[in-house]
């Protein structure tokens, strides 16, 4: 008898082939004939491509040359809208968009190539900012620049405002990040000899590409074959981007007939993909004297790029969130995505809730200075508990664990005690920080803060996503008596393969190590939907673990026995120990052909969404989490260190508490780089830090003492009880740390990252305090 | 206007080249004469080598000091002035308890140099020689050809200040501001002959010819100064506790009379193409036991002199106003607690 494997610390299923150097990335793949390909992309934000001139007196022997013109079906990346080229064909939308594409067997060959072509292009105006693309200085998307816009409207908000004992106000804003997952973009095409193309590569989601391809090359479904390889991260960065790059590998592979591979270096991947969107996000609230929040207005814009790619639901999901965790029975809500000539913004793990969340939790420490209350009292006072309904009116359950965090963390960081010996004292002067002694408490030059945040995050895709995507997963016995999963969900460094096979194993009674995963290959797995929106271990598990029962009961059926157990309830044991698992199943297959149990997403009852009205149940669940982080800032150069950082999440049954911890992590720290250093600088829309030399991300020596609490309030509809927690951590560090830093110098924050320059040009402005 | 950009991009990689690997620094001598002007010597290769793929240099032969006898490891004793070969690694500096205890200024520089693992490859010789840096220079080339390249690689333009008739590329190396304040010597040596200066002259105003080395000069041992009465500290302006290049550095040495400065020299590093001497502010110190307000006084003496433009990371108008605070700060290690 096999005891359960959920809730178990064990290791990665694939730790160590990747920590030994054995696990083959796509650069590792050795495909024989072989080309290098490589791609001539704009340099100017906006303009008319007149035209592309190869230089005649160099050899192009050798050389294959794709344009738009190259294109089979239709020059699109289909995701949302077909707004996106693959290749620019006449306008030139943003800089680094691609134009045209070479392929050489020699890369030394191949770099002389790209240097003796040349684009002659037009300039054209060019808007650069949310500002200048709602002014349409320069005309990218419909007639207005507005990609999407999204009203949610709930009670009455010009009435609560009338009876408001303060109205409170402020503007947020956030900036570019950076997903910088540690392999960078890259993919080989190959063209099979029926006329099939196969795309190997470093992805997320394996049917976004499959159908992005099936459009460009005009083919049915089984002429293209996408398969996932070795991943190094993709924090949503490769979720839409590889659709791009897979279509240029297939131009030049299917002009060339032979394979071609491109893999970016690190400078054109910061350049050229996708980054969080950056935000301006204005809040109006109206109070009671107790701080009861009555009216909640917001205007949130958010800056999409050039094409639209994902920013709609980016939007939705920062809208649905924008007036966090708390209750409010007024609220209007209005969010606009915005086009500009820069390089497409698109899926960010969080995906528009930090932004909107950094805003909102901004907003109620303002609102706790205005009116004198603790900020922990003033959430205390308006967190949302069960039977209370969110922005859309969604009518949170037992679920709702707000409450329950916030009091564990308030505990746990020893909140009131800290927070009480950092504060009370004198904002700082730097004249006279200046002459005080260097290591003292309340005047001294490094001043400390604590700060907290209050958050939650809907898990899976919004709304009525989760049925448009129609997610179908499989289990197959294998003649060898073992189990094999088919999705196609990828592992990205999250832990799904070791997940699924614990949670697989336990609905089946036997050890995760006797359930395999079969390749993320569109040949092979149905399509279990992306591996995105924190969707992989709740809705895709919960799936496989409806094929599990269904698996376990046929096979006992077939024995002629009769299941052991109640139906739902969680199976402790299994009917059988791994060898007669085995061998009864490798004899049933044998006996009666292949076994393949699949099973797709089933909605869980009662879940109901207007997508028009932007009304009901937004998430099957939510996860909740606290940050309080503590901050030391040195009152001379306002450098900023995060000594600790307390993390208390509630995210369901905790599969593995092992991987979950390495989330919660480094999700935070993740956070932790948004809100102090990662900053994008662009020169006339191009990126001119692209390098890890002056994008700066953390290092381990800055890294906080993290303090991870997980805590668990089983969903009904997850598997064993689990929620969806990948972008969960990320929602909270950008607030509390500037919560820290407001409490370590009585400043007020509202920008991020907040670099040494903007913190000193903010004390600077004070008093900013109301 | 036509004809405007195109970037086009590929994997970076090195550019071809013949390797040398002298095993005496005679032969290392004559290999460098021999090769003439597309020659280079290569010590750790920690910048170097992204430098070649970046298409900043392409020398046609790379000479490797790896080899060759008596240019690694420490000798000497403090008191008669250490002796450090230019291939000692950074991370055997750091390890050497004689450096730390003795020169804990020069430890300190040392230990803030980029990350332990770029430290295990990266050398002393390699940081003194170290390439000035730039923002519109430490990019590819493509990303260099788009702006029609700069003054210190293929174009003729600065664009830090498109006035300028020197490249204001930036002295990045962390021990640079710290060995000229200790005034320590370096020890050149060519196919012709040998020489020794101090290292403050090794260095030039010019973001291009930032060495006074000529091409042809190894350099060959580094000699710090007797210890003997006097404190030496460096401090460094970074956004990160790793990894990252200095936007300021400070070198600050004094020497005692009991409780009173005899004599002080401050370098600050990363503020121009050469570490620049804050000599008045230094002066300013004599006589002083570096009480607050002497310490005061000299820090901001030493604003004056740094002159940050917009070559590296942080505003420029943030990293002159924290030339004051980072002086104040390195004097108020000198005055120990």
């Amino acid at each position: 008898m096999i005891a359960p494997s959920v809730g178990l610390p064990l290791p990665r299923t694939d730790g160590f082939d990747k920590v030994t150097g054995r696990a083959a990335y796509v650069d590792d793949l050795r495909v024989p004939g072989c080309l290098h390909g490589a791609t001539i992309r704009s340099t100017i934000p906006h303009g008319r491509l007149r035209r592309i001139r190869r230089d005649p007196a160099f050899d192009w022997s050798g050389f294959t040359f794709v344009t738009a013109a190259d294109i089979p079906g239709q020059n699109v990346i289909a995701l949302i809208t077909d707004d996106q080229p693959a290749l620019v064909d006449g306008i030139i939308r943003h800089a680094e968009e691609p134009v045209c594409l070479l392929a050489h067997r020699d890369r030394e060959r191949l770099l002389a190539g790209l240097r003796a072509v040349t684009l002659e292009c037009d300039p054209l105006p060019a808007a650069l900012t949310i500002r200048e693309g709602l002014a349409r200085k320069a005309k990218i998307y419909g007639r207005d620049n507005i990609f999407k816009e999204i009203r949610i409207r709930k009670g009455e908000v010009r009435t609560a405002f009338r009876g408001a004992h303060r109205i409170v106000e402020g503007t947020f804003r956030t900036g570019l990040q950076e997903q910088l997952y540690i392999e960078t973009n890259g993919m080989i095409a190959i063209p099979e000899r029926g006329g099939r193309m196969s795309v190997l590569g470093s992805l997320q989601c394996p049917y976004y590409v499959h159908k992005a391809l099936k459009r460009l090359l005009g083919v049915g479904d089984d002429r293209v074959r996408v398969v996932q390889t070795t991943t190094g991260g993709g924090f949503g960065g490769k979720e839409e981007y590889p659709s791009m790059l897979a279509a240029h590998c297939a131009l030049l592979a299917r002009k060339a007939g032979k394979p071609v591979k491109i893999v970016y270096d690190r400078l054109e991947d910061l350049a050229a993909t996708t980054k969080r969107h950056p935000s301006v996000v204005r809040h109006r609230t109206a109070v009671s004297r107790e701080g009861r929040l009555l009216g909640m207005d917001i205007d949130v814009l958010m800056d999409g790029g050039a094409y639209l790619t994902l920013s709609p639901v980016v939007l939705s999901r920062g809208a649905i969130h924008a007036a966090g965790p708390y209750r409010c029975e007024n609220l209007a809500i209005r969010a606009r995505a915005v086009a500009t000539n820069t390089p497409p913004n698109g899926a960010f793990r969080g995906f528009g809730a930090p932004q909107t969340i950094f805003a909102v939790e901004m907003q109620l420490n303002r609102i706790a200075r205005a009116l004198r209350i603790d900020p922990v009292e003033l959430r205390r006072r308006n967190v949302l508990r069960p039977g209370d309904s969110t922005a859309t009116g969604q009518v949170l359950d037992a679920g709702a664990s707000g409450p329950l965090v916030l009091e564990e963390a308030v505990r746990r960081s020893g909140w009131s005690v800290r927070r009480a010996s950092f504060t009370k004292r004198a904002p700082p002067d730097p004249e006279r920080a200046s002459k005080a002694p260097r290591k003292g408490t309340a005047s001294g030059r490094i001043r400390r803060g604590l700060g907290l945040s209050l958050f939650y995050h809907g898990a899976g895709f919004t709304g009525i996503g989760e049925v448009y995507l129609d997610s179908h997963a499989s289990l197959a016995v294998t003649r060898d008596g073992s189990v094999e999963i088919h999705t196609a969900s990828t592992e990205i460094g999250q832990g799904m393969r070791t997940t699924f096979a614990q949670i697989v194993g336990d609905e089946l009674g036997l050890p995760p190590s006797m359930v395999r995963l079969a390749p993320q290959d569109t040949s092979l797995v149905p399509n279990s939907g992306p591996t995105v929106a924190s969707r992989t271990c709740m809705i895709v598990g919960k799936i496989l673990a409806n094929a599990a029962a269904d698996l376990r009961d046929a096979l006992v059926q077939w024995a002629g026995d009769s299941p052991r157990r109640a139906p739902g309830r969680r199976a402790t044991r299994g009917p059988w120990n791994p060898q007669q698992f085995r061998r009864l199943a490798s004899a049933w297959v044998r006996k009666t052909g292949p076994k393949v149990f699949t099973r797709k997403y089933d909605r869980p009852p009662g879940m109901k969404w207007d997508e028009k009205e932007y009304r009901g149940d937004a998430y099957g669940a939510f996860g909740w989490g606290v940050n309080v982080a503590e901050v030391e800032v040195d009152a001379e150069t306002f450098e900023i260190r995060v000594p600790r950082v307390d993390v208390v999440l509630e995210i369901g049954t905790v599969v593995n508490p092992l991987l979950a911890q390495g989330q919660a992590e480094g999700g935070t720290l993740q956070g932790v780089g948004y809100a102090l250093t990662e900053e994008v600088v662009r020169k006339n829309g191009r990126m001119a830090n692209a390098q890890l030399t002056n994008y700066i991300i953390p290092t381990t020596a800055d890294t906080p003492e993290f303090r991870t609490t997980l805590l668990s309030n089983a969903y009904r509809h997850g598997p064993f009880g689990a929620k969806g927690m990948g972008e969960l951590p990320l929602d909270g560090p950008g607030p509390a740390i500037a919560a820290a830093i407001e409490n370590a110098l009585g400043v007020s924050i509202v920008e991020l990252p907040i670099t040494p320059e903007r913190l000193a040009k903010a004390i600077r402005a004070r008093p900013a305090h109301e | 206007m036509a004809g405007s950009g195109e970037n086009k991009t590929a994997m970076m990689r090195l550019s071809k080249f013949k390797y040398l690997a002298p095993r005496s620094v005679n032969d290392a001598a004559k290999m460098l004469a021999d090769a003439g002007p597309t020659a280079s010597v290569v010590a750790g290769g920690t910048d170097l080598y992204p430098n070649m793929k970046r298409r900043h240099q392409t020398p046609k032969t790379l000479i490797g000091l790896r080899r060759v006898e008596g240019m690694r490891g420490v000798s000497g004793t403090p008191e008669g002035g250490l002796r450090i070969g230019p291939m000692t690694t950074l991370t055997a500096l750091e390890r050497n308890a004689t450096v730390k205890a003795a020169h804990p200024g020069l430890w300190k520089a040392v230990h803030s140099i980029s990350t332990p693992i770029l430290r295990n490859m990266g050398t002393l010789g390699g940081n003194i020689c170290l390439d000035t840096r730039c923002n519109y220079y430490d990019q590819n080339y493509e990303w260099r050809r788009a702006i029609n390249f700069c003054m210190k690689c293929d174009g003729d333009t600065c664009w830090v200040a498109p006035g300028s008739k020197v490249c204001l590329a930036v002295s990045s190396s962390d021990t640079a501001p710290l060995l000229c304040a200790i005034g320590a010597r370096l020890h050149l040596v060519s196919a012709t002959g040998e020489r020794e200066i101090a290292a403050h002259e090794l260095y030039r105003r010019d973001g291009i010819h930032f060495l006074s080395k000529r091409p042809d000069e190894l350099l060959t041992e580094i000699v710090l100064p007797a210890t003997n009465g006097w404190r030496s500290t460096y401090r460094k302006l970074r956004r990160r506790e790793a990894f990252d290049f200095p936007v300021l550095g400070v070198g600050a040495w004094a020497s005692f009379d009991g409780p009173v400065v005899k004599e002080a020299r401050i370098f600050l590093g990363a503020v121009s193409p050469a570490p620049v001497e804050a000599a008045e502010a230094a002066k300013s110190l004599v006589g002083t036991r570096l009480e607050p307000d002497a310490v005061a006084r000299a820090s901001d003496l030493a604003y004056g002199p740094a002159k940050p433009v917009d070559n590296t990371d942080f505003l420029t108008r943030w990293r002159k106003e924290m030339t004051k605070v980072y002086v104040k700060g390195a004097l108020e290690d000198l005055r120990g607690s």
